[in-house]
């Protein structure tokens, strides 16, 4: 998995790309851990783009859900975008909507946000 | 028809080595590509439980993979290991609807896998635990 990020519109954007299985999860947890907490201190929202996101399984739902709780903690709005129709099989059965904000696209996901033109 | 098989120790390390072993059973089977996700999906979650849990106390443990798909379609995964006996099919189901705070992933790969899948079955055997999971592709 490759993880390439952008900031911009107050917004830090995190681009998942590949698989995020137990191999990867540990790896993207501390990047989704750190861009949550320098947007804390910019004032920054925080989105991830999984468009380019094939694959993923317990173990990286479980960074989902550590990164959208440490979000929450810091008051630093949080949604993904365009899920793969994997992802959003798993997001789905796991009930993650509920608890995440997922977004068709980014201008949706910017809005959700408060980012939105 | 085709069958094929593999056989690994109960490490993380093998996780990749096991999903190139699917693919390329899928690639030789002729299966679609875009119906690969939950069989590579149960290989994880099935083979990573037997990794974190099912080795507890235990060394050299082995697993076997077994994959089988017929003329028309319907693709079988068999998980075989040499873990402590455990039936995750009766393992508490998570609750998904909790609030974030109280969200865990504890329970939700095997849910996942059973949602998935058209059939899942568990059977403890001469000692070893067998996970069958079934799925008729789309044509």
């Amino acid at each position: 998995m490759n993880v390439t990020h952008d900031t911009a519109q107050k917004t830090t954007t995190l681009h998942a790309i590949g698989r995020l299985d137990f191999e990867a999860a540990g790896g993207f947890q501390k990047d989704l851990e750190a861009s949550v907490s320098s947007a804390a201190a910019a004032g920054n929202a925080v989105l991830i783009d999984c468009s380019a996101l094939e694959y993923v399984s317990s173990a990286g739902l479980r960074v989902f859900l550590v990164g959208a709780r440490a979000a929450k903690a810091a008051s630093v709005p949080f949604a993904v975008y365009a899920l793969t129709a994997s992802v959003k099989e798993v997001f789905d059965v796991s009930g993650f909507g509920r608890i995440i904000d997922v977004l068709a696209d980014r201008a949706g996901a910017l809005e959700k946000v408060g980012r939105g033109a | 028809m085709k069958t094929a098989r593999t056989d690994v120790g109960a490490d993380a390390a093998a996780l990749a080595p096991l999903q190139s072993f699917l693919c390329q059973f899928w690639s030789d089977a002729g299966l679609p590509d875009a119906e690969r996700f939950p069989f590579e999906l149960a290989l994880e979650e099935v083979f990573m439980n037997v990794v974190m849990h099912g080795s507890t106390g235990l060394s050299d443990v082995r697993v076997q993979v077994t994959l089988n798909a017929d003329d028309h379609r319907q693709v079988e995964m068999v998980i075989r290991d040499g873990g402590n006996l455990f039936d995750p099919l009766h393992a508490p189901v998570p609750d998904t609807d909790a609030p974030i705070e109280e969200r865990t992933v504890g329970g939700l790969g095997i849910h996942l896998v059973i949602t998935l899948m058209d059939e899942v079955r568990y059977s403890a055997d001469d000692g070893h635990n067998c996970l069958t999971v079934r799925k008729h592709l789309a044509a």
